[in-house]
């Protein structure tokens, strides 16, 4: 029994860590809480599921769901974050507008797919699982697991021996030092901004099919909330600490599932 | 002699705007109307708390609407449950119940700050949340509590719309006394002083923790009123009116409006409040039309709008360099 929950936690946990890298991406290098960042990923999540309807391939599905969100995250950093940036705005302000672009996704969300709950599946993990004793894994759970920790490896990488990743990391520095250096602040920022959210389409994929459904309100509850709460107990800034925190966040959770007072409600 | 001329034609222009506040009961006879305005007036009281913890004091809170619950909850109970509880007591004990669980909230955080703090306050609002919605004898957990009375002070109800617009605007002028006068005191240069750097405020003999403690404590002070005055007027506690969405609106008004500006509280709430139910007639549109809102007034001042080189103090210069042309 502690195992099969071990091995669920470990998987929802792995699905939350991808989501909050996005996150902390953005929150490590300009301190700054991005509440737009699950619903300008639900945006992502919903035109993969539309591309899907029509029969595409999923890969291509996925390419476009994590395209569009990199697309709305470059337009929303270039309109409603870079001008507070350079006014040298407190760092409460974008706050707020990311909140107002939060609102606008959502809206946009609710007005072209509407707010009902639609079944959710890539078409791309088969359904079947391994019973190893008395412990059930399902394939998903693999796959999910793996998909996870191989693009976490992979950031780092990036992070570590690219240029741009050293750029990235520089601005985290200090941004007046980095654009000394020439690195180009504005253009490393915003693509800063269109991988956090390409990340994060993928995270609210894999969360859409482990869960098997998808509407308007993966983004907040289950996206920027949980999304902050892992980076700012993980370490801001640091993707080890976060994704840590988060497979121990998903440890916890299915293991306090049977003494919460209810089941957790839905918003 | 000329400043003081203009001073004190300013004072009046202001005395002249509340008084002829004061007849717009008189003269609005719909409901609805009258219900906005004190809806603007309550939320201006919280608006204005959140001010004093994130806008003086430079701490981030997520969690004010559980204050608010705290004391909502607490009036409730008090008037229905024990049945000739004074209603000034109950009033004033929803200040202090939420005062006190404030102070509590201020002394654990004493060594927490920045995004930390945050991530505490809203814990603190999920607990306070699901307490109400589970602690079913006390509370009447998802039902509520109904039949919470108006407010009757010395044997006067005010028990109307119009009477109760009176009511609030009472309470708004006295917190807004109270809290302008506080932020005037050393309290609140102190709070000042942390805000703008915690380590130059310690060495200035000003004990940090301690006046964390009490910023926490004043400001829920006035949410625990703002949120007992907001049951006595619905007249119905219910637990799912405080959300960490609501906490983030309240947190919305006094940022949108300036941050350190009190008149900019009242603003921002007006804002906020009236800027959702004129666009009820495009229900669907609801949400886009805040957004855009919330954005463009961010962009355009991003301190807020009568905050430091807000709006209004463009148009102050404005004003000035035309003069200045002639």
């Amino acid at each position: 029994m502690l195992v099969q929950i071990l091995i669920n936690g470990l998987s929802v946990g792995s699905v939350y860590a991808l989501i909050a890298i996005g996150y902390n991406l953005v929150y490590g290098i300009l301190e700054q809480l991005n509440f737009a960042h699950g619903d300008v990923y639900t945006v992502g999540c919903f035109v993969t599921f539309s591309s899907l309807m029509i029969g595409w391939n999923p890969l291509i599905c996925i390419a476009l769901g994590m395209a569009t969100g990199f697309a709305i995250n470059l337009g929303v950093e270039r309109f409603a974050y870079r001008p507070l940036r350079t006014k040298g705005a407190n760092r409460i302000a974008p706050t707020i507008s990311a909140v107002g672009v939060a609102y606008i996704m959502r809206n946009v969300v609710q007005l072209v797919w509407g707010p009902q709950t639609f079944m959710f599946d890539l078409g791309l993990f088969q359904k079947n699982s391994l019973h190893v004793g008395n412990t059930i894994i399902g394939m998903l759970q693999i796959y999910i697991f793996i998909i996870a920790v191989s693009l976490m490896l992979l950031l780092n990488v990036i992070l570590k021996k690219t240029k741009m990743g050293q750029a990235i990391i520089a601005i985290s520095q200090s941004i007046p030092t980095a654009a000394l250096m020439g690195v180009q602040v504005n253009r490393v920022i915003a693509l800063v901004y269109g991988l956090g959210a390409a990340l994060g389409v993928i995270g609210g994929l894999l969360f859409c099919s482990y869960y098997e459904f998808i509407f308007m309100g993966i983004g907040f509850m289950f996206g920027t909330m949980k999304a902050w709460q892992a980076t700012i107990i993980g370490g801001i800034g640091s993707l080890k600490g976060q994704s840590s925190e988060r497979l121990l966040w998903g440890l916890a959770r299915p293991l306090f599932r049977p003494i919460s007072l209810r089941p957790t409600r839905m918003r | 002699m000329k400043s003081d001329n203009k001073a004190d034609m300013k004072k009046l222009a202001l005395f002249a705007f509340l008084v002829l506040f004061l007849a717009i009961p008189q003269v609005v006879h719909n409901t609805y109307m009258l219900k906005v305005i004190i809806n603007v007036m309550l939320y201006s009281i919280i608006a204005l708390s959140v001010n004093l913890i994130v806008g003086f004091c430079g701490l981030l809170d997520f969690g004010r609407s559980a204050f608010a619950g705290l004391g909502t909850y607490f009036l409730a109970i008090t008037l229905t449950r024990y049945g000739n509880f004074p209603f000034f007591l109950a009033f004033f004990g929803a200040g202090l119940f939420s005062a006190s669980v404030g102070w509590l909230l201020g002394m654990l955080c004493q060594k927490t700050a920045f995004d930390y703090l945050t991530l505490i306050t809203l814990g603190v609002n999920e607990i306070v949340r699901v307490i109400l919605l589970n602690w079913q004898s006390a509370t009447g957990g998802a039902i509520g509590i109904m039949g919470v009375p108006s407010p009757n002070l010395f044997g006067f109800h005010f028990d109307t719309h119009r009477r109760f617009f009176y009511f609030a605007y009472a309470l708004l002028a006295i917190c807004y006394i109270l809290i302008r006068r506080l932020t005037r005191s050393h309290y609140g240069r102190a709070f000042e002083a942390i805000r703008d750097d915690a380590i130059a405020a310690s060495y200035s003999a000003i004990n940090v923790p301690k006046y964390k403690a009490l910023c926490f404590s004043f400001a829920s002070f006035f949410t625990g009123i703002a949120g007992a005055a907001m049951v006595s007027y619905t007249n119905y506690a219910s637990p799912y009116n405080f959300t960490i969405d609501e906490s983030l609106i309240m947190m919305q008004m006094a940022i949108l409006g300036g941050l350190g500006s009190l008149p900019g509280c009242i603003l921002g709430a007006a804002i906020l409040i009236i800027a959702p139910e004129i666009s009820r007639t495009i229900y669907d549109y609801r949400l886009l039309v805040m957004g855009i809102l919330m954005v463009i007034l961010m962009v355009f001042a991003p301190n807020g709008i009568l905050g430091k080189n807000g709006v209004g103090e463009r148009m102050v210069d404005i004003v000035r360099i035309r003069r200045a042309e002639k």
